[in-house]
């Protein structure tokens, strides 16, 4: 059960004023150090979370600090985002901050931390129009997932081929047009050729829930933000009907 | 009463015959495409095509103005960065690599209004004038500070530096802001009734407000203050938090998508500025048909509209009968 334990925020009418987006963390972590790491996910420091991340590491494990400061803060990233006191560049800064300390808490256990799952997001072939997907990504990376950026104007075979070699929980596509939106059926059919049944989900611009939902593997995605949520879901083994059914009709 | 009386009187707080219905972003369609013979990519690189496809919103769906160009690319192509046009079908984007990074000094080249496809874009607003200009408003579009600098750095650079360095964003948005007044400035005086200006990427589905208050708003301020015609600002999504730092910028009307919300926009801005919107140009416009374009419409009229108008750009796909549907509407709301 969540407490409240802050009543600041309570009535405060954002719109008035704008400049709470620059608050600290709750507190996280019962140690003082790890707290410091949070924060400075918080604040989206990248400088300052290696800096603290060395520090913590001198009496605690990697892991702990993976988990008990830098992973917590980036949580406090989510809730801010999703009550709408965070905007985009806080996320991007904040996912940095928390990568800048991961890498060194990898380098002092000398493998790579297992992330959640790796996700393949591109936006369509003949399509330079990237700007849902530089959302999406940076959703993603927040959530702690591995993000294979394809970037923009992507061929049709090397998504299937990134697919096929990272073998991701989902993929993701975006389109502005509903001209350049024909790729993502041909890049379902070849995954279906290739038994990687993996969910597809399509959105951006022109791109409707009646034209992915009439291709197998494809789930409609409304807005951006959905991304993570999915993500989840296709993490915890949903296939692409069940996720279809959840988030579409 | 004509067309371009009737929009007119609304930026001079007139009441015209009836609501005025057309867009403030591109318009053109395939369907339209085929009834006037000018199509994609030439309408975006010829004047000819260019006039020819902006006419269109007048003569085949009744528009009281016109606009050109179609695509956010004229500015950023003649500051150097590489433009994709998109062929037959497509809207043309900015292409990688990036022209310039954060530590960059940019340029505002002296030969700007001449490069890229820009003169076509002068001389398609003189046809455009010569043409139709007695019948219809004549609007030309640029683009914001915010977005032309983005297509100088790339989304995700410049929305880190809007937080971490936000004063080397200055140079960009100063290059920016005077390359749209300037082109602007030009459309003006090739007969453009009114200016449009775009920012897609101020939009608080990018930025934090406090950075369109502190680091965007300035500049647009100065640009609609440069430009001697009405100005009309369109900012994507849903801006409820910074509609109040639009109406600063001293513009004459407001573009609004209906993710926005009309009724606390027209209580913030009061009647001094026009509100113009209504149908959603994706999930309304595009995927439904006309009766539920009818429903929409009248919807957000009752909450507070001058101007009936698609959110954003029409989508090229969109059907011509939800695009009268929409005409229709305006046509029902009189003030005699």
């Amino acid at each position: 059960m969540k407490y409240l334990t802050d009543y600041s925020n309570i009535f405060t009418r954002y719109d008035l004023n704008i400049e709470v987006a620059r608050q600290a963390a709750r507190k996280v972590s019962k140690d003082e150090l790890l707290q410091k790491v949070a924060d400075s996910v918080v604040r989206g420091d990248d400088e300052e979370s290696a800096k603290l991340t060395k520090e913590a590491l001198q009496k605690k494990s990697p892991m702990d600090v993976i988990n008990e400061g830098l992973i917590p803060g980036m949580n406090e990233v989510s809730r801010l985002w999703d009550e709408g006191v965070y905007f985009l560049p806080q996320v991007i800064l904040a996912s940095d901050a928390m990568n800048a300390g991961i890498a060194l808490c990898e380098e002092a256990m000398g493998k790579a931390m297992d992330k959640k799952g790796k996700v393949v997001t591109h936006t369509a072939e003949g399509d330079i129009h990237d700007i849902g997907q530089v959302i999406v990504n940076a959703l993603l990376n927040a959530n702690g997932f591995e993000v294979i950026n394809l970037g923009a104007d992507v061929p049709v075979d090397k998504v299937v081929e990134a697919c096929r070699v990272n073998n991701p929980v989902m993929v993701t596509g975006t389109a502005l047009m509903t001209t350049t939106m024909t790729a993502f059926p041909k890049i379902a059919s070849q995954l279906k050729r290739l038994g990687l049944n993996i969910p597809f989900v399509c959105g951006g611009g022109a791109v409707s829930e009646e034209y992915v939902t009439s291709f197998e593997l494809g789930i409609w995605g409304k807005e951006a933000n959905q991304a993570p949520g999915m993500a989840e879901d296709a993490l915890s083994g949903d296939n692409w009907q069940a996720m279809r059914g959840k988030w579409n009709g | 009463m004509l067309g371009k009386e009737r929009v007119m009187k609304i930026f001079n707080h007139e009441k015209p015959d009836r609501m005025p219905c057309f867009c403030v972003n591109g318009t053109p369609t395939y369907e339209q495409m085929e009834k006037v013979g000018a199509f994609w990519p030439e309408g975006h690189e010829r004047a000819e095509d260019m006039a020819k496809l902006a006419i269109a919103a007048y003569t085949v769906l009744g528009f009281d103005a016109v606009r050109a160009p179609f695509c956010q690319t004229f500015e950023a192509e003649a500051l150097g960065c590489k433009v994709k046009l998109g062929g037959k079908e497509n809207i043309p984007g900015i292409d990688h690599p990036t022209l310039y990074k954060l530590d960059d000094i940019p340029v505002l080249p002296d030969d700007f209004l001449k490069r890229g496809r820009i003169p076509q874009l002068i001389e398609a607003v003189r046809i455009m004038k010569r043409e139709v200009g007695d019948k219809v408003a004549v609007i030309g579009g640029i683009i914001g500070p915010f977005t032309i600098a983005g297509a100088m750095l790339d989304a995700v650079p410049i929305l880190k530096a809007s937080f971490k360095t936000p004063d080397k964003l200055r140079p960009f948005l100063d290059v920016a802001e005077k390359a749209g007044t300037m082109l602007g400035q030009a459309l003006v005086d090739a007969g453009a009734d009114m200016i449009a200006v775009e920012d897609m990427q101020a939009s608080p589905d990018l930025i934090a407000p406090h950075t369109y208050r502190d680091l965007e708003l300035e500049y647009q301020k100065k640009q609609v203050e440069a430009l001697s015609v009405p100005v009309i600002l369109h900012i994507c999504g849903n801006v409820d938090k910074i509609i109040g730092f639009m109406h600063e910028t001293g513009c004459a009307g407001i573009s609004l998508e209906p993710k926005s919300d009309t009724k606390l926009a027209r209580k913030i801005v009061g009647t001094n500025v026009a509100l113009i919107g209504g149908v959603d140009a994706a999930t309304t416009l595009f995927m439904k048909g006309p009766d539920d374009v009818k429903d929409a419409s009248r919807e957000q009229i009752e909450m507070g509209l001058d101007v009936l108008a698609p959110g954003c750009a029409i989508a090229p796909g969109t059907p011509t009968a939800n695009l009268l549907a929409m005409v229709e509407v305006a046509k029902e709301y009189t003030y005699l």
